[in-house]
């Protein structure tokens, strides 16, 4: 079976790395990319090998699955419209910037019988498969704290627009930390409290977020989602977490295999990764579970929780008070 | 020359004896400490008056200046102590156990004609000198988000194990993370309100993890991060201050300029060499004395760096935000 995948908007770069994920693999096709941008939709297409489509229903009556990659306010629209042509969903994270949204778009995919699986890519990069796999096997006892950052440059064009992107750093950087540690421990989380400003960047969306939680079981974690590094900063940003247990300590910091390069042309210094292609075992696994007809790795119950966290933390700020969760 | 006598000779205590050989103008002349052995110690390795206390330390030495260096829960009586004797004052951190007794020395500070400094060591550490000076030239504009870190080293043995007892020490947050609250109050001023975490009181290990989330009247958002652990791991510290033209980064880790192996036997050794802070803070209370000001970290400063620290203690025990 060759699982035919088209794009429902490619708003959201890392669809050009997904892009390329599917033309690197056998066993799933590239048939097109809609996208309401006619000029951002055939220029991807280009770039990717690919044939730009006008009208949605055309490229969704060709596909066994999209993936979605508009701004976020518009995952559920297309999540609704791919569920209706029957077609399984990858959708960019967060997975919406409403919880109605977000239960709107599960019970959509329910309904139609459709698979929805939120892009975590963070969960396939090796060095956090490996943490997985020490918590799991009891490698550092009980975990007592978890300190992460999610810090990065800031990205500009929609993601510094609330209309589509629904909130700025804390939306954008919440979700990946608080994903990988539902993931991990198997908790959820039930306090958030955060400190929430504009402050770093003109653009007037929350840049600096800074917030302090409880899981259910009584672990306290700390996530700092801001937009702090600067232009100069020689890589987008990080994933790190500092894990604290009864038995020992993990210091992750989940894209540190890198070497520089220093580019006088270009006054510029950059990091360049040596690792494994997340995106590509993001992808594999959602063609895997179309294959296999198994249940999503990351589902949209996953992107719920992770989203009610970040929409928490707001709230949080704005009460100047911990909110809790149910 | 100012003769100085240091009261409590445990781990910092020996650490500001070695530092004061470096300080010109002063001279150790006494030690005292309640335990026999550190007293023996005290003489064998400077030859120096030892005595079991700070009021037989007076009877038996001539001394300008006393510095203070027993356990935490201690530090206002002798403080007190020290006041009624009148002698210049140099205290370690923090400046007590509680805000009680910090008020009490605040208000005696204030008539009080002789100098008292307080060891906020990291005041007068090069690096974080150096980062404060970027801060104050305004190198990365203004300031939103600062992280620090310190800890990462085993949970600290002391007389009769009172870094254990919270009530005496009051845990990694007022002994460890009270370094990165003076340090961030005198960089970007008062604090607004507070939000803390700590696994205290959620275990039974010895160790203590604490996250403390500080908002600055000035707006800045700063993480405070302090560890003790259970295992045998490196001492280091951390800092980040990301401003709205740029980012200052420190590891002690990353600037170490040496490292040594040698044979037999598999040994190295890495660390900065810059400076050391606790001569330099000694040395700004020596000065400060026979120059008659004020030494860089006042009572005052000292208290404002408590109050934060036991607002944390306090958001840490009751979840709740608590507003300075
Ligand atoms: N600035 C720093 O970097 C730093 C580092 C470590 C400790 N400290 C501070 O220094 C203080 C001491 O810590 P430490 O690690 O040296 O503790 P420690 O337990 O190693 O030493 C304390 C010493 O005080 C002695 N002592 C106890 N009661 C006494 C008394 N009534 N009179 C005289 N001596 C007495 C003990 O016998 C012991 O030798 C604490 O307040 C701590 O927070 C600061």
């Amino acid at each position: 079976m060759v699982v035919r995948i088209g794009f429902l908007s490619i708003a959201h770069l890392h669809a050009h790395s997904y892009g390329r994920a599917i033309n690197g693999l056998t066993g799933c096709r590239l048939v097109g990319i809609y996208d309401p941008d006619q000029e951002r939709g055939m220029q991807g297409a280009k770039e990717m090998g690919t044939e730009y489509f006008a009208d949605p229903a055309e490229l969704l009556s060709q596909t066994d699955a999209v993936i979605i990659c508009s701004e976020n306010s518009r995952h559920r629209e297309f999540t609704e419209l791919a569920a209706k042509h029957g077609c399984h969903v990858l959708c960019e994270k967060p997975i919406a910037t409403t919880l109605e949204d977000a239960r709107a778009m599960i019970d959509a995919c329910a309904r139609a019988g459709v698979k929805l699986q939120i892009a975590f890519p963070v969960r396939f990069v090796t060095p956090v498969l490996r943490v997985k796999e020490m918590l799991d096997s009891g490698a550092v006892g009980k975990v007592l704290a978890i300190v992460g950052t999610n810090q990065g440059q800031m990205p500009g064009g929609w993601f510094a627009d609330p209309e589509l992107a629904g909130g700025g750093a804390v939306m954008d950087h919440t979700v990946h930390v608080v994903d990988l540690i539902r993931w991990f421990l198997g908790k959820e989380f039930v306090s958030v409290y955060a400190e929430v400003d504009n402050m770093l960047w003109d653009t007037g969306i929350d840049d600096c977020g800074m917030l302090s939680m409880e899981l259910e079981d009584g672990t306290i974690v700390t996530q700092d989602p801001s937009w702090s590094r600067p232009m100069t900063f020689p890589t987008w940003g990080n994933v790190t977490m500092r894990i604290i247990g009864t038995q020992g300590m993990i210091d992750l910091d989940a894209f540190a295999q890198n070497f520089v390069v220093y580019d006088d042309a270009h006054r510029k210094v950059s990091e360049r990764s040596f690792a494994e292609d997340m995106d590509l075992g993001l992808i594999q696994d959602f063609i895997q579970m179309i294959v296999e007809d198994r249940e999503p790795t990351i589902t949209g119950y996953d992107g719920l929780k992770a989203l009610e966290v970040a929409l928490a933390a707001y709230r949080s700020a704005q009460e100047k008070k911990p909110v809790a969760l149910g | 020359m100012i003769r100085v006598g240091v009261v409590g000779y445990g781990t910092i205590g020996q650490v500001h004896c070695e530092a004061l050989q470096e300080v010109p103008g002063c001279q150790l002349v006494a030690v005292a400490d309640v335990d026999p052995e550190a007293r023996a110690r005290a003489q064998r390795d400077y030859g120096v008056v030892a005595a079991e206390s700070m009021e037989a330390m007076l009877d038996a030495a001539e001394v300008d200046l006393i510095d203070i260096c027993v356990p935490t829960h201690l530090h206002e009586a002798m403080m007190v102590q020290a006041m009624e004797a009148d002698k210049h004052i140099f205290c370690e951190k923090p400046l007590a156990r509680s805000l009680e007794e910090g008020r009490r020395l605040v208000e005696l500070a204030k008539g009080y004609r002789k100098k008292i400094g307080i060891g906020h060591v990291v005041r007068f550490t090069p690096a974080y000198r150096g980062i404060r000076r970027s801060v104050e030239q305004g190198e990365v504009g203004r300031i939103g988000v600062v992280r620090t870190f310190r800890g990462g080293s085993q949970f600290p043995e002391g007389w009769q194990d009172w870094f254990a007892n919270f009530n005496l020490s009051g845990g990694v947050i007022l002994d460890l993370m009270i370094h990165d609250l003076d340090y961030c109050r005198w960089l970007f001023g008062d604090v607004e309100r507070v939000y803390a975490k700590s696994t205290c009181g959620r275990t039974e290990v010895r160790l203590e993890h604490a996250m403390a989330v500080l908002r600055f009247k000035s707006g800045v958002i700063a993480h405070l991060e302090a560890s003790w652990t259970n295992y045998p791991g490196q001492f280091y510290t951390a800092v980040e201050v990301a401003g709205k033209d740029g980012l200052i980064t420190f590891d002690s880790r990353k600037s170490s300029p040496l490292a040594a192996m040698t044979v037999p036997g598999v040994s190295a050794q890495a660390g900065a060499v810059a400076a050391n802070p606790y001569a330099l803070e000694l040395q700004d209370m020596v000065e400060a004395i026979t120059e008659d000001r004020q030494p860089l970290v006042t009572v005052e400063d000292a208290f404002g760096a408590l109050e934060i620290a036991l607002a944390a203690v306090e958001s840490a025990r009751t979840g709740r935000v608590v507003e300075i």
